[in-house]
């Protein structure tokens, strides 16, 4: 990719001041993404801590986190579909807003 | 020093490239509020679905529409709401 030539920024400042401003908006995306996964998937997996995680529990946790993950893209359809749908159809590239996932 | 790096680039900019900029930034920000609201939403959607043990890793059969008609409903509820509250406005407020 284009962001492993070191000459970039010099080149080309433009692309190279909103690449930094994407990498911002993802990992601030992610960072929300993070944090509320984890109160969820704390609340649903750990009723009661322990004095360690045990195995059932991190199941539990990684299983939750794939599980809310897939709400955040059906929600993420359904919204874009909506606000398209209100728009009046033809609005923008929408379902560009990423999906989550591995 | 990013800082100072971004700023001896902007003003090297021409203004056709400040305008174009601008305008990506624009884009990017509106994409930031719509994934914002994404993450509200499922906030809301996943407490009101997602009610038994954590055992698949994908949403089930009722989860799915479930989750789905939340995020139409809240967002009547919202219309509805900004609706009424233009009717309470016209009416000389409360």
């Amino acid at each position: 990719m284009d962001s492993l030539n070191p000459s970039l920024s010099a080149s080309d400042p433009k692309a190279a001041l909103m690449k930094q401003v994407q990498q911002e908006a993802a990992i601030n995306n992610a960072r929300q993404l993070i944090s509320k996964m984890n109160s969820h998937c704390f609340e649903k997996c750990i009723p009661t801590p322990g004095s360690s995680l045990s195995s059932r529990e991190e199941k539990c946790f990684t299983t939750c986190m794939e599980k809310y993950m897939a709400a955040w893209n059906t929600v993420s359809r359904q919204y874009i579909g909506r606000i398209q749908k209100t728009a009046g159809g033809g609005a923008g590239s929408g379902g560009d807003m990423g999906e989550f996932g591995i | 020093m990013d800082q100072r790096q971004a700023q001896v680039d902007i003003d090297r900019l021409s203004d056709r490239d400040k305008r174009d900029l601008q305008q990506s930034i624009n884009n990017e920000m509106q994409k930031a509020k719509i994934q914002e609201s994404v993450h509200e939403l499922t906030d809301i959607c996943w407490t009101k679905c997602v009610t038994g043990a954590i055992s698949s890793s994908g949403l089930d059969r009722k989860e799915e529409p479930c989750v789905r008609n939340c995020v139409e409903r809240f967002l009547d509820a919202n219309e509805a709401v900004l609706k009424h509250l233009s009717v309470m406005r016209g009416q000389g407020g409360v």
